[in-house]
C-alpha cells in the first residue's frame, strides 16, 4: 500500500512535470512576441528591448527554464503580463469557477446517466432501448458550442428564465453545466448500460433471484455494486479532464473559469499565465485521478492496490 | 424481466409441464431483435451521412451562388427567401453554399486526420503489443500522459505555433486521436501474439517484423478498423470546435465552426445563421456515429456466435 502510493505519487509528479515542460518549450517556439503584444503598435525597438528585459525574456531559454523550475519550488510563477499581478493568484482566483462548473456538470451527469443506463440495461435489445440508444448517440454528436448557443437562445433569449452569461447568480450555472453534461451523459449512460447488462445476466444474479431477492435489490445492490468500478473510473476521468478547463463552453457562456482564461492568455502570449494555468490544472487533474484509483478498494474489496484485478 | 431471464417460473405441480417456448427460441428472438436494431442503425446512419456528404461533394456542381459572393442588398435573408434555401448571412452570402463549401474542408480534414491517426495508432500500438518490453513501456506511458494533458489547450497552442493551415490542423487532430487506435491495436495484438500460428511462423524462421507485418497485422486490422467511423465523427467535432475558437482553417473557405461563431452575434435576429449549420454537423456526426455503432454491434455479435 505504502510503496504503491509512493509509486503513484511519483508517476503523478512526473506527468505534471512533463506536461508543464512541454508547454514551456511549445510556447517559446511559437511565433508572436509577448513584448510586442504588451507594448502595443507604437512601441519603439528600445521599448521592446526594455520590456523583454523586465519580463526576463532576454535570457537564454535554458536559463528561463531553470528559473521557472526554481519558481515552482518557491511558489512564484512570475507576473502575468496582461493582469500585472502574480500569475498564480490570477489562476487561483478563476479556479473556483471551473471547479464549480465541473462539479455541477458531473452531478447532473451522474444523476441522469446512471438511472438511464440501468433502464437501458433492463430493457436490453427492445425497441425502447434502441430509441434511448439513438438519443444518446445524438447527444454525443452535438458540438458543445452549438448546443450551448441553442440552449442559450431558448432559455435566455426566447424564454428569458435563466441568465445568458457570466456567474452572477446560481441560475447562471444551469446552462453551462447542462451543456457540458449533455456529452458526458451520452458516454456514461452507455457505459452503465453495457456494464449492467453484463452483470444482470451473470450467474450470481440468477442465484440471488432464485433465493427471492427483490428485483430492486438485485439491480441496485447486486448488479450496481459490481458495475461501479468502471463507472466511477469513467466519471473520475471525465471530472479530471473538465478541471483542465471546459474551454469551449466557458467561451460560449463567458464563464470566468480557467478555460476562457487560457484562450485569452494564448492570444496575448502571456507566458507566465499560460504556464501557471497548465501547472495548476494538470496538478489538480492528476490528483483527482489518483484519488479515484485509491477509492477502488472501498468499492470492491477484491481489489488490492498495486495488483491487477482478475475479475 | 422475464424476457431477459427465461426459466420455468410458474411450475407448481410436481411434474413439470414442458413449455412450447424453449430457451433456444428466446435466444433466437433476442438475436433477431438485435439484428433488426443494428440494421436500423445502419440504414438511418447511411441516410443521415449521405444527406450531408452528397451535397457537400457536389457543392461545385450544384446551382448555387459562390460561397464568397456578397450581396449587400440581400443581407440576412430568412431561409427560402429569394431562392436561398438556408437564407443569407450578414454580408448577403448564400448560407447553404458556404456550409457546403466549408464542409468540403471539414470533411477533408476529418478524413485525413483519421488516416494519419490510424497509421500512427496501428504502428505504435502493434509494436507495443508485439515487442513488449521497453517499446511497450514507452508507448503506454505516452498514452497515459496524453490522458492527463489539457488536450484542447495543447491543440490551440500548436495551432498558434504553426498557423491554422489544413496540414497543421489535420496533424493536430490526429495527435489527439491516435491513443484510441493504439490502445485497441495493442490489446488485439497481445491476444493474437499468443496464437499457435505465430509460434509456427517463428519456428519456420521468419523475421519478427515479417511475422508482425504479414501475419499478425492482417488479422488485427479488420477489427481495429471498426473504430474508424467513430474516430471520423470525433474528428469532425474537434475540427469544428477548433474553428469555432478561431483556430480553424481560414482558406479556401470558412469551415462549420467558424460559420457558427460568425453567426452567433446575430442569433437574436437571425436564428438560421447558427441553427442550420449546426444541424448539418449534427446530421453528419449522428449518421457516422450510427453507422459505426451498427457495424460494431454486428461484428461483436458475429464474434459471439462463431466459436
Amino acid at each position: 500500500m505504502g510503496s504503491y502510493l509512493l509509486k503513484r505519487l511519483g508517476q503523478s509528479v512526473l506527468t505534471v512535470f512533463l506536461t508543464i515542460s512541454t508547454v514551456f518549450v511549445l510556447i517559446r517556439l511559437a511565433p508572436g512576441d509577448p513584448a510586442a503584444a504588451y507594448a502595443g503598435p507604437l512601441a519603439t525597438t528600445e521599448d521592446l528591448a526594455k520590456i523583454r528585459a523586465s519580463f526576463g525574456l532576454d535570457r537564454s531559454v535554458v536559463e528561463q527554464y531553470l528559473l521557472f523550475l526554481k519558481g515552482i519550488l518557491t511558489g512564484d510563477l512570475g507576473t502575468s503580463y496582461s493582469f500585472r499581478s502574480p500569475a498564480l493568484d490570477v489562476v487561483l482566483e478563476r479556479l473556483p469557477f471551473t471547479i464549480t462548473l465541473a462539479l455541477a456538470a458531473i452531478l447532473i451527469t451522474t444523476v441522469v446517466s446512471v438511472p438511464l443506463g440501468v433502464w437501458m440495461a433492463r430493457r436490453a435489445d427492445t425497441t425502447r432501448e434502441l430509441g434511448a440508444n439513438v438519443v444518446t448517440i445524438a447527444g454525443q454528436s452535438m458540438p458543445d458550442f452549438w448546443s450551448g448557443i441553442m440552449l442559450l437562445t431558448v432559455f435566455a433569449v426566447l424564454v428569458p428564465v435563466l441568465p445568458a452569461s457570466g456567474f452572477a447568480t446560481w441560475g447562471g450555472l444551469v446552462l453551462p453545466a447542462v451543456t457540458v453534461a449533455i456529452l458526458q451523459i451520452a458516454l456514461i449512460s452507455r457505459l452503465v448500460r453495457s456494464e449492467m447488462a453484463k452483470n444482470l445476466t451473470a450467474p450470481y444474479l440468477t442465484v440471488a433471484r432464485s433465493r427471492g431477492v427483490s428485483e430492486r435489490a438485485l439491480v441496485w445492490r447486486y448488479a450496481m455494486t459490481n458495475s461501479s468500478i468502471p463507472v466511477v473510473t469513467a466519471l473520475g476521468t471525465r471530472f479530471a479532464s473538465m478541471l483542465n478547463g471546459v474551454v469551449v463552453v466557458e467561451v460560449v457562456f463567458a464563464w470566468p473559469g480557467v478555460g476562457s482564461l487560457v484562450v485569452r492568455a494564448l492570444e496575448t502570449r502571456d507566458y507566465p499565465l499560460i504556464q501557471a494555468t497548465v501547472l495548476v490544472t494538470a496538478a489538480l487533474a492528476v490528483t483527482v485521478q489518483l484519488l479515484v484509483d485509491l477509492a477502488y478498494p472501498l468499492l470492491d474489496p477484491r481489489v488490492r492496490l498495486g495488483k491487477k484485478v482478475s475479475a | 424481466m422475464s424476457t431477459t431471464h427465461p426459466g420455468p417460473a410458474r411450475v407448481r405441480r410436481s411434474e413439470p409441464r414442458p413449455s412450447a417456448v424453449t430457451a433456444k427460441h428466446l435466444a433466437r428472438a433476442k438475436v433477431t431483435r438485435q439484428r433488426r436494431g443494428s440494421r436500423l442503425k445502419l440504414w438511418a446512419g447511411l441516410v443521415c451521412t449521405l444527406l450531408v456528404v452528397i451535397p457537400v461533394a457536389l457543392a461545385r456542381v450544384l446551382p448555387l451562388p459562390g460561397p464568397d459572393q456578397q450581396d449587400l442588398a440581400g443581407r440576412r435573408l430568412a431561409p427560402l427567401v429569394d431562392g436561398h434555401l438556408f437564407g443569407t448571412d450578414q454580408l448577403g452570402r448564400d448560407l447553404l453554399s458556404r456550409v457546403l463549401h466549408g464542409g468540403q474542408v471539414s470533411l477533408l480534414v476529418g478524413l485525413l486526420a483519421v488516416v494519419v491517426s490510424g497509421v500512427i495508432g496501428v504502428v505504435l500500438g502493434a509494436s507495443a503489443g508485439y515487442f513488449g518490453g521497453w517499446v511497450d513501456t514507452v508507448v503506454s506511458r505516452l498514452l497515459e500522459a496524453q490522458l492527463s494533458l489539457p488536450l484542447l489547450m495543447m491543440l490551440l497552442l500548436v495551432v498558434a505555433l504553426f498557423g491554422p493551415s489544413i496540414p497543421v490542423i489535420t496533424f493536430v487532430i490526429a495527435i489527439a486521436q491516435w491513443p484510441e487506435v493504439a490502445r485497441l491495436t495493442r490489446s488485439l495484438v497481445l491476444v493474437e501474439r499468443e496464437k499457435p500460428y505465430v509460434a509456427a511462423a517463428r519456428v519456420l524462421g521468419l523475421h519478427r517484423f515479417a511475422i508482425l507485418l504479414r501475419h499478425v497485422l492482417p488479422n488485427v486490422v479488420k477489427q481495429a478498423s471498426l473504430v474508424v467511423l467513430l474516430l471520423l465523427a470525433q474528428a469532425v467535432l474537434l475540427e469544428s470546435a477548433l474553428s469555432y475558437l478561431g483556430a480553424g482553417p481560414q482558406r479556401p473557405f470558412a469551415t462549420w465552426g467558424r460559420i457558427i461563431s460568425d453567426g452567433q452575434d446575430y442569433i437574436t435576429t437571425s436564428w438560421w445563421m447558427v441553427t442550420l449549420p449546426g444541424l448539418v454537423i449534427v446530421a453528419l456526426v449522428v449518421g457516422v456515429n450510427l453507422l459505426g455503432d451498427g457495424l460494431r454491434d454486428r461484428a461483436r455479435r458475429r464474434k459471439v456466435s462463431t466459436p
